[in-house]
C-alpha cells in the first residue's frame, strides 16, 4: 500500500512537470493515435489537448504476480470532464450452466459468445450515467451496453435465455475481478490534471488491452486517446507457457526429466538423513 | 508467500502446494500408495482447474515413483514379466484415457466426470479396505496365530486363457489379467491424474494372488512409465501440465514420504490399512456433498479461444 502511493504521489510530480512543460510550449507533440474504427472521425481542427501516460507501459505477469495496480494519468485543456475505457482482447467464451439431475450439479447448458472482452472497467471524473446520457453513449459503452452487442453463436435460444447465460458471464467475470463492479473514480487536480487507478485481477488474461480516454465537454467527446496496453507473462514464465503452447512435445518431455531428477535425487537425499 | 502458475494461469500460496505435496508424500510413505488419489481433490478444492490438477498431478507421480521405485528394484521386489505386461495394458489404457479426456474437456463435462468417477473409486475402494482391515482385525484378535490357508483363492478369472508363468510372483495366471488391470489403471491414471496405486495394489493382491512383497515394487515400476506416458500425452494434446505446480508438490512430496516410511514402522498394519480405508472415504464423501450442493452459481466458464 505505501508503495502503492509512493509510485502514486512521483507520478503526480511527473505530470504536474509534464504539464508545466506543455503550458509553455504551445506547439506540444502529440502522442501518436492509433486510428481505430471507432475514432475514424477526426476530431476538429481546434481539438484540444489530451496527453495520457500510464504507471508502466506494461503490465509483466512475473512468478510473484498477484494482480496489480496501474496509475493511468494525464493533462487536458479546461473545461470538461474525463471518462477512461480499459478493454482486454475479445474473445469467444463459452458459458456453462450447472442444473440438478438426479440429484447432482452438473453442466447441462452450453452458450458460445463470441467478441467478449476479457476485461472490462471504466472510469469517470462524475458519475458515468450521468456523462454518457447526454450524448456520448454511441461511442462510450457501459459494460452492459458493451455486452449487449456480443453476438450468441451456435445454439437457438429464446432473448430471455440468452440474457441469463448473459448474465451469468457476468457473474463470473466479476467475481475474478475482470469486470469491476463499480465504475471507477477519476480524479481531476488544478482543473487540467488527471489521474485514474486501473485496478488488475491476478486471474489476467494476457494480450493487448486498450486503454482509451476520453475529453467530454457538454456530453460530446472533444477528444480521445488510445493507448495499447499490452499484458504478458514474462521470464521463465513466458518461456514455459511458451514451450506448453507451441511445442508440447518438448515441455512434456522436460517435465518428465524434472520429475525423475527431483524424484530420484529427493529420494536419495531423503533416505540419507 | 503467493506464486504465479503459469500455466493454471493463477496465484496460489506456496506453502499450500508444499503441504499438499507433504501430505501426499506421507501417504506414499506410509501406505506405499502415491497418495494422487488425495492430492488431485484438494488442488481442485483450493481452485487449480480440474485439468490443470489432473495433467500436472501425473507429472508428480512420475517423480514420486522413481523416488520409491530406486529401493524396490534394488531390493528384488519388481516382477519385471508381470511389470511389463501390465505396463503394455497401461499405455494403451493411458494413450486411451488422455483421448477421452481431451473429448471430455471440449464438451465441458470433465470436471463432472473427474468428480463422479473420484466419488464411485473412493467409495468402492475405501469400503473394501475398510471391511477387510476391520476382519482382520477381529480375526487376530480371536486367533492370534490363524494357520494360512492357500497362498489365495482361485476365482472364475484364473480359468481365462494365455496363461503364463510369474516366476516372482508364483503365480500361473492368464496375461489377459495384467493386460486388463494395467488398462484400467492407465485409464484412470490419464482422466484422474493418479498413479492409481490404491486401485492397483488391492487388485494385484486380492485378484491376482501376487505376494505382498513384490507388488509395491512392481505397481511402481507400472505406475512410472505409465504417468510418464499420461505427462507426454497431456502436454502434447491439452497442454494442461504445470511445471511449477508439480515442481512443488513434488519437493513437498520429497520431504513427506519417509516422515510417512517411518510412521508407517511404528502403526501395526491392520491399524495403517484402517486408517488408510477412513481417509479415502472421508475424500469420497467429500467430493459426493461437492457433487449434491447447490453451487453459489450454477454458471462457470468453459475454453476460451481468442479471437483473430
Amino acid at each position: 500500500m505505501r508503495v502503492g502511493t509512493l509510485v502514486l504521489g512521483s507520478m503526480l510530480v511527473l505530470s504536474l512537470v509534464l504539464g508545466l512543460g506543455l503550458a509553455t510550449q504551445a506547439q506540444a507533440p502529440r502522442p501518436e493515435l492509433p486510428q481505430s474504427p471507432a475514432l475514424a472521425a477526426p476530431p476538429e481542427a481546434a481539438t484540444p489537448n489530451l496527453l495520457v501516460d500510464l504507471s508502466q507501459p506494461r503490465v509483466s505477469i512475473t512468478s510473484a504476480f498477484q494482480g496489480e495496480s496501474l496509475l493511468l494519468f494525464g493533462m487536458f485543456d479546461p473545461p470538461g470532464e474525463i471518462v477512461v475505457v480499459v478493454a482486454g482482447p475479445p474473445a469467444r467464451e463459452q458459458v456453462m450452466r450447472k442444473e440438478r439431475f438426479l440429484g447432482l450439479w452438473l453442466n447441462t447448458g452450453r452458450q458460445l459468445f463470441d467478441d467478449v472482452p476479457a476485461y472490462y472497467y471504466i472510469a469517470a471524473s462524475q458519475p458515468v450515467q450521468r456523462l454518457l446520457a447526454r450524448g456520448a453513449g454511441g461511442e462510450i459503452l457501459s459494460l452492459e451496453d458493451r455486452l449487449a452487442s456480443v453476438q450468441s453463436v451456435g445454439e437457438r435460444r429464446t432473448a430471455g435465455e440468452l440474457a441469463s447465460f448473459r448474465d451469468g458471464l457476468v457473474g463470473v467475470k466479476r467475481n475474478e475481478g475482470l469486470y469491476p463492479a463499480a465504475f471507477g473514480q477519476v480524479t481531476i487536480q488544478g482543473g487540467r490534471l488527471f489521474r485514474a487507478e486501473l485496478p488488475f485481477p491476478s486471474r489476467l488474461p494476457e494480450g493487448v488491452y486498450d486503454v482509451r480516454t476520453y475529453l467530454l465537454r457538454d456530453g460530446k467527446i472533444v477528444a480521445a486517446v488510445s493507448r495499447p496496453l499490452p499484458v504478458g507473462k514474462v521470464g521463465f514464465n513466458a518461456d514455459l507457457a511458451g514451450w506448453s503452447r507451441h511445442d508440447g512435445a518438448f515441455y512434456g518431455i522436460g517435465a518428465i526429466a524434472m520429475a525423475l531428477f527431483v524424484g530420484w535425487v529427493g529420494g536419495a537425499l531423503m533416505r540419507r538423513l | 508467500m503467493e506464486i504465479y502458475l503459469p500455466i493454471a494461469e493463477q496465484s496460489i500460496n506456496i506453502f499450500i502446494l508444499l503441504g499438499l505435496g507433504g501430505a501426499a508424500g506421507l501417504l506414499a510413505g506410509m501406505f506405499g500408495v502415491g497418495g494422487g488419489f488425495l492430492a488431485t481433490p484438494l488442488l481442485i478444492f483450493v481452485g487449480i482447474p480440474p485439468a490443470v490438477a489432473v495433467a500436472s498431478q501425473a507429472n508428480q507421480v512420475v517423480a514420486n515413483s522413481i523416488s520409491s521405485l530406486q529401493v524396490q528394484w534394488r531390493r528384488g521386489n519388481v516382477d519385471l514379466r508381470m511389470g511389463l505386461i501390465l505396463l503394455f495394458g497401461g499405455m494403451l489404457g493411458s494413450s486411451g484415457g488422455v483421448t477421452l479426456f481431451t473429448y471430455l474437456k471440449r464438451i465441458g463435462q470433465i470436471d463432472f466426470v473427474i468428480a463422479v468417477l473420484y466419488v464411485v473409486m473412493l467409495s468402492a475402494i475405501g469400503t473394501l479396505m475398510l471391511a477387510e482391515s476391520l476382519r482382520s482385525w477381529l480375526k487376530a484378535k480371536r486367533h492370534p496365530e490363524a494357520p494360512r490357508g492357500k497362498l489365495h483363492t482361485h476365482y472364475l478369472v484364473h480359468r481365462l486363457p494365455l496363461k503364463m508363468r510369474f516366476y516372482k510372483s508364483k503365480l500361473y495366471i492368464s496375461a489377459l489379467l495384467p493386460l486388463g488391470l494395467g488398462f484400467l489403471i492407465g485409464m484412470l491414471s490419464a482422466i484422474l491424474g493418479v498413479g492409481g496405486g490404491f486401485v492397483l495394489v488391492p487388485a494385484m493382491i486380492y485378484l491376482l494372488g501376487m505376494p505382498t512383497g513384490v507388488v509395491i515394487g512392481t505397481s511402481n515400476f507400472q505406475i512410472l512409465f505409465v504417468a510418464a506416458n499420461v505427462t507426454f500425452l497431456q502436454a502434447v494434446t491439452n497442454g494442461t501440465v504445470d511445471v511449477v505446480l508439480a515442481l512443488l508438490l513434488i519437493l513437498g512430496g520429497v520431504v513427506g514420504a519417509p516422515i510417512g516410511a517411518r510412521l508407517a514402522a511404528r502403526l501395526p498394519g491392520v491399524v495403517l490399512r484402517g486408517l488408510m480405508a477412513v481417509l479415502v472415504l472421508g475424500v469420497a464423501v467429500e467430493l459426493l456433498a461437492e457433487l449434491l450442493r447447490t453451487p453459489l452459481s450454477p454458471y462457470s466458464l468453459g475454453i476460451r479461444e481468442v479471437m483473430p
